[in-house]
């Protein structure tokens, strides 16, 4: 019995001498606006809008820059690239200004960003285009971890479009794919400004005049450069919905003109039915 | 092949029934509307995000590819403008290797971590490999979701035989969150 109280006091005492087990930063979170900007304005007029970031409660103080850059997407929409105002000919970034550029935002502080876009008297007609960037600054006092690791910062960014009149918005579809359980809308912006493209693909039987199955595409952005092609995804409806056999497939685009843009096109559907019957009990 | 917007055609329907029933009043009342108070909101697209801070890599064996504990994302409260909209998460690592333990010696490159389609709440998970010159999808929420989530995302670091220093072996990466 005697043995045991001392071993029992000796683990306590080591358990009181133990270093603390080293803290696993917290994960980051904060809420905040995602709006994209978009303003139409005559040359030489002034707008401005906010951007607003709210760091949660449970979290340290964090540091946060703010920049205006250049961004754009590869064509199937995986891939986006940012990179300095001025970059892209349609760049609207030497127009933007910003305030604050850098600000420390305490545990569930708004951080409210002034963003003021100041037209030239003479400016192209079209859309121009640019990103506002705001980045959690890593803590330079915050020890390396030990070991193989990767530590994470955050970033958010919000498009902003500026549209001198007269703007043109036109769109073509290139192309209509069905590959695995996704479809494919390939398109191209024929006008002087991006366009925010959104629609659904409708899909007939043969003789059918009512689409069997209907699926939303989700919005695009696509630009006039670097490339005036993007691609609108939509994942195909359930293989007991639409199974394997040969379809009209029409895509709908509304592409923010006065009228849609439309195509249609007869495919051979082939789906993984085995799989689809194995997974309905 | 150029389609009408259907809304005028709604329209131009609702006025044509209109008219064919104006022949059969009836009585209604209408509000008064000049004691009301009109109150509106101005909602702003919005999303509250939540992502890890660090990622460990336990390397017991540079010749084969490690895996790290899976992470969580989350982003909800998400508010969009349209039903159409998605929020897109994605990752670029701020430098094109690793920063190793001692100046000048072999190290990771970011191009050797990679990450799988993981199973997404409300999202679709895109396998993809990090690059310092762009950000490579991670997941796309759904159109309309009001949150997505994993905590099934995993990050592998590849084989590198040549690594000769243990230590810290570190790299910044950036979760970008876009509204655009």
């Amino acid at each position: 019995m005697g043995l045991l109280i001392a071993s029992l006091l000796q683990l306590a005492a080591l358990t009181a001498q133990a270093p603390p087990p080293p803290e696993t930063p917290r994960p980051l979170s904060f809420q905040a606006t995602l709006d994209a900007i978009r303003i139409t304005v005559r040359p030489g007029q002034v707008a401005t809008r906010q951007f607003r970031l709210t760091l949660d409660r449970d979290q340290q103080a964090t540091q946060f820059k703010a920049r205006v850059e250049d961004w754009w997407r590869s064509v199937d929409g995986k891939q986006s690239f940012y990179a300095e105002a001025g970059t892209l000919r349609r760049s609207c970034g030497q127009w933007v200004s910003i305030n604050p550029v850098e600000s420390s935002v305490k545990p569930g502080e708004t951080l409210t960003i002034r963003i003021t876009v100041t037209m030239p008297v003479e400016v192209q007609a079209g859309g121009f285009w640019c990103a506002l960037t705001v980045d959690e600054v890593p803590d330079p006092l915050e020890a390396a971890g030990e070991g193989v690791g990767v530590r994470f910062v955050a970033s958010v960014s919000t498009g902003i479009f500026v549209y001198v009149e007269p703007v043109q918005r036109e769109a073509a579809i290139l192309a209509i794919r069905l590959d695995g359980d996704e479809a494919r809308i390939q398109v191209r912006n024929d006008g002087n400004a991006p366009l925010a493209i959104e629609g659904r693909i409708e899909f007939f039987a043969p003789e059918m005049t009512t689409p069997l199955a209907t699926t939303e595409l989700g919005r695009r952005t696509v630009l006039t450069e670097p490339s005036r092609e993007g691609m609108l995804t939509a994942k195909l409806p359930s293989a007991r919905v639409l199974p394997s056999g040969r379809y009209r497939v029409r895509a709908v685009l509304d592409f923010g003109a006065d009228h849609y843009v439309g195509a249609e096109r007869e495919l051979e559907l082939v789906r993984e039915e085995v799989q689809e019957r194995a997974a309905v009990p | 092949m150029k389609v009408g917007a259907p809304t005028r055609y709604l329209a131009g329907l609702l006025a044509l029934t209109m008219s064919s029933t104006a022949g059969a009043q009836t009585t209604v009342t209408l509000p008064d509307t000049s004691q009301t108070t009109t109150m509106s909101a101005n909602v702003s697209e919005q999303a509250r995000v939540t992502v890890p801070a660090t990622v460990t890599f336990s390397v017991t064996n540079i010749g084969v590819s490690t895996a790290a504990t899976a992470a969580s994302v989350t982003a909800d409260q998400i508010v969009t403008s349209s039903a159409a909209k998605q929020l897109r998460i994605s990752l670029q690592a701020n430098a094109a290797s690793f920063t190793p333990p001692v100046a000048g010696s072999v190290t990771w490159s970011a191009a050797d971590v990679s990450w799988n389609a993981a199973t997404w709440t409300n999202a679709t998970g895109t396998a993809a490999t990090l690059s310092n010159s762009s950000y490579n999808t991670v997941a796309t929420c759904q159109a309309d979701a009001t949150s997505c989530s994993t905590t099934g995302l995993v990050f592998t670091l590849g084989a590198k035989p040549t690594v000769q220093r243990s230590g810290a072996h570190t790299l910044v990466v950036t979760w970008k969150f876009e509204g655009i």
